[in-house]
């Protein structure tokens, strides 16, 4: 059944491995049972089975290996359990996972989607977006097949929650890649007193000298030095294992690591970032056995694994030498090593490679991977002389020889997203054929390959004069460090891209786009490189454009006959690699505030609702009755005897100071400073727009201070709007909010004066303490405020008391008013309470829109007085018809059909007139009761219009007068 | 236990988060507060690692308002000079917030609770000075000990609080798990900690959220005794 050889590729034991030998991992891969080692990744550990067939691609469902073993493709997307999109490359092989490949219909090897690739030239790029556009109404059949036939995983939308934690951290120095240049510059900050952190994505430090040896052990050596420095330096914090997922403004980085997100808060930030390794393109470039160098390195020295038993080495540049050497040091047959460029003895490994009886191609270029029977692998390659100027093949010398596989190194893309996302400005430096920065904005600096520098001793180098810049930023003394130029040839080729008839020659392997797509998509016009990423999705697939940017820009560069600096790059945003929702969503900190009655609500079988921040209750839940029910018998006991309302979630302000008075009257619409000690005086706020805000009510305690009540989910912002006003305005008044400090609570009904009479040590008759009279006194021993309200019920009071004691009060309360069968209730009644009064309420009742005079509130409008906030917006506006009005309306007494609910728009003959915004069955009123807006025409007593209920039906509404039954 | 004034016994702002927990109560100042959850060893062992521990019964008195310095000054209590400073004298700190806000907490002491100034400071009646403003404190107040203390805070705080950054007189008043909080290090019985104040209305979440982390390092609830000998009568 199974292409997979099952060749044993696990080497001798390598120095420097990365592997644990003697703890072996047991796992299953596509359903059989396969060994590896702890340290291996999934694909170190499958590659050493032998199994080479380890993906699918995306579009056109090819076999796909190993490219480049460092998460800069996603050929390998695994499957284990309910987690999906496994990177393979570099998840750690854990024990018992069970792990297939995603996007496959039955099984890797035998995938029946394979069909598509046999079709694939009937399937270029935009052919989507021309084929399936019409007729509009096929597009979601077509849209459901493609969505089959393409994607990655599939999700599971019963992925348990995993969050992780989100941590801040802080250091004078980040050091972003610990390779030669990032462990050189790391050890010289620190060594120069700064606290540093350093992150690298791989599972251990080093880079590639961990890998790229060249058969030899100068760069193992060089690593061992400098990992004895790190282990001497106790203020460098290391992350591996890690990525610096982004750069964000004032030196913000976000590291990810598997347990979460670390939010590095860095002084300066040295990226020493790299590079990605580039493949040539030629046709079947993707076959399973083709990779690029780097990762046959990496294969060999991380996890003493051999890439391939007999191999060609294409290369452009001294790198594929380096690879060579490496290859035939872990036993490979190298059968050649065939150089695209025209000067290949330059390089110093020439001699070596020769001494190996390695056969060295000059000129030559890769003309075609030639497939396996099954197309699975590779059975051999097809060379011939290649013009590296012109880009052109001579294929009548080709040369055919056997091999198993093809080791690739073209080229290098600079890591250098973070530096474009910090303001980099780049240049193309021709004599690397590389984009380097040009400018960099204060406090970042670049090191390494990401900066152009490739020579082994020059990267430590700018590591070392990276960290110098950095400490004679931070202030330090220290001197500068030069770096040389890069000396030599290129080590990347300015065009490795080898055409062929047949295509099948990839540049974006995430998105199967060959060559010829990039030629289709300038032909049809998108010639601009972002217009081109859009049209063929290069650099669009999960890796990014990591392996595919570069060669897609010199490509257009080509077409466009321009030099690569004019076509200029993408942009490259966070993160760097795909990061979990749980690591990005952290630990939930949804913050919820509650009244210190909150666990006497919870025992009474309170339902809760969130108003802002606050859960409050909505009404008590009794057995056997609805909400519907329930809300009715508590607004019952507050018409017929007593209720009480935890109202403690309330804003509450003082504004105290001589000019606290003058402040109001500007702040709110009515008249203040006349205000008797002792009194309450309705507060409407607006904005300068003169649309209502908010409302409350102002009590004057003293002559210099005002107690303020404002709505619950407005506190914050009228306390906020109330010091700005007052940084303008500089009056000699002191704002205090206490809406946390002080508890607050409702009684009303007509024996809550009996109630609370039992509680206080004053007169609360009508005569003595009036609707509008509010006080200081004594309650239960501790200070109240005491103000009579009249917002549900004609007989009310708040008694506003030291948050700690509100719960002693609610329960002397409570205690108090047995007899008279008080009852708590919830803020559903409370609303249902306040319309049958026909009091509005701003949020409820108004809009982002609404002037007082469209809700009748001209009564709270003292346009006489010099200045208040929105006077002059209401002088304009008063001048304006109106387009509607908030009016009171009731259903017939016998209504039964379709209950009207908020926002069921007003209709008149078929047009939108309004819309109502609170609306009930009063049990107080015997009927549906409601607030709506109309037209000002319609507004006359008596008058009906026809609201369109939620099942069509048209309900006839009649305007009344408030209230809405005889609160007498 | 002494208490300031006969009040009725109140509740800690964050009495709900303590409900399934169960501690072991008792009143200090006037308010009903956890004096140990676990028993002493293993709140000791809790306190070592990341102890949280309510102390939301301290007295504490508010005042702002450009004159309130000097009128504290006028009423002999000494004051940090510089804004977001704080100092301590014998029973209570004084934490400046901003340029002209002051919270005064007082501290548990066995046998001394610094009765007078509060005493004093309860006198205060803003009708009679310009200027000064009482600001009436209902805050939930917490003391975070042991060695994670500062893993801790580097989820919930975004601010730099090590010791090289937050010097040991400064506080901040910053967002510690979404909302705002004032912070400051402080030396407790020879040991160092952070003290947390939060607006009481939130003390359930800031306690909840305090401890689902402690637990996660190790930590957890800590009753006031662990704290201070002799609250545990």
């Amino acid at each position: 059944m199974s292409y997979q050889n099952k060749d044993n590729m696990r080497l001798a034991k390598k120095i420097g491995e990365w592997i644990d030998r003697d703890k072996v991992i047991k796992f299953s891969f596509e359903g059989e049972d396969y060994t590896g080692y702890e340290g291996d990744t999934i694909t170190s550990a499958l590659w050493a089975n032998g199994v080479k067939v380890l993906g699918r691609s995306f579009k056109y469902h090819r076999a796909r290996g190993v490219l480049s073993l460092a998460n800069h493709d996603v050929n390998i997307l695994v499957t284990d359990g309910v987690d999906t999109n496994i990177r393979a490359d570099v998840v750690t092989l854990q024990s018992g996972m069970t792990l297939k490949v995603v996007n496959t219909e039955g099984g890797v090897v035998n995938d029946k989607k394979k069909i598509i690739d046999s079709i694939s030239a009937l399937l270029p790029v935009g052919f989507y977006y021309k084929a399936f556009h019409s007729p509009a109404v096929l597009f979601p059949f077509w849209e459901k097949f493609i969505r089959k036939a393409a994607g990655l995983g599939v999700v599971n939308f019963n992925y348990p929650r995993i969050t992780q934690r989100k941590l801040n951290a802080y250091c004078d120095v980040l050091v972003i890649g610990a390779g030669p240049s990032g462990l050189s510059a790391a050890l010289m900050a620190a060594s120069n007193g700064l606290e540093v952190i350093l992150v690298d994505e791989n599972q251990q430090l080093g880079g590639s000298l961990v890998y790229d040896r060249a058969g030899g052990n100068a760069a193992k050596e060089m690593l061992d030095e400098l990992s004895v420095k790190m282990a001497e330096t106790p203020n460098i914090k290391v992350y591996t294992g890690s990525y610096a997922a982004g750069y964000y403004a004032d030196h913000m980085v976000p590291i990810v690591t598997a347990k979460g997100i670390t939010k590095v808060r860095a002084k300066t930030v040295i990226a020493a970032t790299g590079a990605f390794e580039q493949p040539p393109v030629f046709r079947h470039n993707d076959l399973p056995g083709v990779m690029l160098g780097s990762a046959a390195q990496r294969l060999i020295y991380r996890y003493g694994v051999k890439p391939f038993n007999t191999c060609v080495v294409v290369t452009a540049n001294a790198h594929g030498y380096r690879v060579a050497l490496d290859l035939l040091n872990a036993g490979c047959t190298v059968v050649a090593l065939v150089d695209m460029r025209a000067e290949a003895d330059r390089d110093q490994y020439v001699g070596e490679l020769a001494r190996k009886g390695v056969k060295i191609y000059s000129s030559y270029c890769v003309y075609e991977a030639l497939p396996s029977k099954s197309k699975l692998g590779v059975r051999g390659v097809t060379i011939c002389p290649f013009d590296e100027k012109n880009g052109t093949s001579n294929t009548a010398n080709s040369i055919t020889l056997d091999c198993d596989g093809i080791a690739m190194s073209a080229g290098w893309a600079p890591a250098a997203a973070l530096l474009y996302q910090s303001g980099m400005g780049v240049r193309f430096d021709n004599d690397i054929q590389q984009f380097v920065p040009n400018s960099l904005p204060n406090g970042i600096f670049a090191a390494g390959k990401v900066n152009g520098v490739y020579n082994i001793k020059q990267r430590g180098l700018d590591g070392m004069r990276a960290a110098a810049a950095a400490l004679q930023y931070l202030g330090k003394s220290v001197e500068t460090i030069n770096v040389d130029h890069h000396q030599g040839a290129s080590p990347s080729h300015f065009y490795p891209i080898v055409m062929h008839p047949k295509g099948k020659n990839f540049v974006d392997f995430d998105e199967d786009i060959a060559v010829k797509d990039f030629i289709n998509a300038a032909q049809e016009g998108f010639d601009n490189i972002e217009l081109m990423k859009r049209f063929t999705t290069v650099g669009m697939g999960p890796s990014q454009g990591k392996h595919s940017n570069m060669n897609a820009i010199r490509i257009l560069a080509k077409i466009r006959n321009l030099p690569v600096e004019k076509i200029g790059t993408t942009t490259a945003r966070p993160f760097f690699h795909p990061t979990p929702f749980g690591h990005l969503g952290g630990r939930s900190f949804h913050a919820h505030r509650l009244t210190t009655i909150h666990m006497w609500h919870k025992a009474a079988n309170a339902v809760f609702v969130d108003v802002g921040a606050w859960s409050r209750p909505a009404y008590y839940q009794k057995s056997g009755l609805s909400r519907i029910e329930t809300l009715q018998q508590e607004a019952i006991a507050v018409r017929q005897s007593v209720g009480i309302i935890d109202g403690g979630t309330l804003g509450k302000i003082e504004v105290c100071g001589p000019d606290a008075g003058l402040f109001l009257e500007r702040f709110y619409t009515g008249k203040y400073i006349d205000q008797k000690v002792g009194t309450t005086r309705y507060a409407l706020m607006l904005d300068e727009s003169g649309v209502i805000v908010d409302d409350g009510i102002a009590s004057r305690l003293a002559e210099q201070l005002f107690y303020l009540t404002v709505s619950t989910s407005n506190a914050a912002a009228v306390y906020r709007e109330m010091q700005r006003w007052l940084q303008i305005w500089q009056l000699n008044v002191g704002l205090v909010n206490v809406t946390g400090a002080y508890g607050l609570i409702n009684i009303a009904g007509p024996k809550s004066r009996d109630v609370l009479a039992k509680l206080v040590d004053i007169e609360l008759s009508e005569a003595n303490f009036p609707i509008g009279s509010a006080l200081e006194t004594q309650i239960l021993g501790f200070s109240a405020r005491i103000i009579r309200v009249g917002f549900v019920a004609n007989l009310a009071y708040e008694i506003h008391m030291p948050s700690a004691q509100a719960l002693n009060a609610w329960k002397a309360l409570m205690q108090s008013g047995v007899k008279e069968g008080i009852r708590p209730f919830g803020t559903d009644t409370q609303r249902l309470l306040r319309l049958e009064l026909g009091h509005h309420m701003p949020g409820y009742d108004t809009d982002g829109l609404t002037i007082p005079y469209e809700v009748g509130a001209e009564h709270a409008l003292a346009m006489d007085k010099p200045f208040f906030v929105g006077q002059r917006s209401l002088q304009i506006i008063a001048k304006k018809p109106r387009n509607k009005i908030l009016v009171s309306f009731v259903l017939p007494l016998d209504y039964s059909s379709e209950m009207p609910q908020d926002c069921n728009l007003v209709i008149d003959d078929g047009v939108i007139k309004g819309r109502v915004t609170s609306v009930s069955y009063s049990p107080a009123a015997k009927c549906v009761i409601g607030l709506a807006y109309v037209h000002p025409t319609q507004n006359q007593l008596g008058a009906t219009f026809e609201i369109r209920t939620d099942n069509g039906s048209l309900a006839k509404a009649t305007i009344v007068k408030t209230p809405f039954f005889n609160a007498e | 236990m002494s208490t300031i004034n006969q009040r009725p016994v109140s509740n800690t702002p964050i009495a709900y988060g303590l409900m399934s927990l169960s501690p072991t109560m008792g009143v200090i100042n006037g308010m009903e507060v956890a004096l140990e959850f676990e028993g002493a060893l293993i709140e000791g062992n809790r306190k070592s690692i990341l102890g949280v521990t309510d102390v939301s019964c301290f007295a504490s008195f508010g005042i702002k308002g450009t004159e309130a310095a000097s009128w504290l000054m006028s009423q002999s209590i000494q004051i940090p000079m510089n804004r977001n400073t704080w100092v301590e004298h014998e029973g209570y700190l004084v934490l400046r917030l901003g340029g002209s806000e002051f919270l005064i907490e007082g501290q548990y002491s066995e046998d001394q609770y610094s009765h007078e100034i509060f005493e004093k400071l309860a006198r205060f009646n803003q009708a009679t000075v310009a200027g000064v403003y009482k600001v009436q404190r209902a805050d939930a107040a917490f003391i975070l000990s042991g060695s994670e203390v500062l893993n801790m805070l580097s989820e919930l705080c975004m601010l730099d609080l090590r010791d090289s950054a937050l010097a040991s007189n400064t506080l901040v008043m910053t967002q510690l798990a979404s909302i705002s909080a004032i912070l400051l290090r402080h030396q407790l019985n020879g040991e160092q900690v952070y003290r947390v104040w939060c607006d009481g209305t939130y003390g359930a979440y800031m306690w909840n959220m305090l401890l689902e982390v402690a637990r996660e390092l190790g930590g957890g609830a800590v009753g006031l005794a662990s704290h201070f000998r002799g609250t545990h009568k």
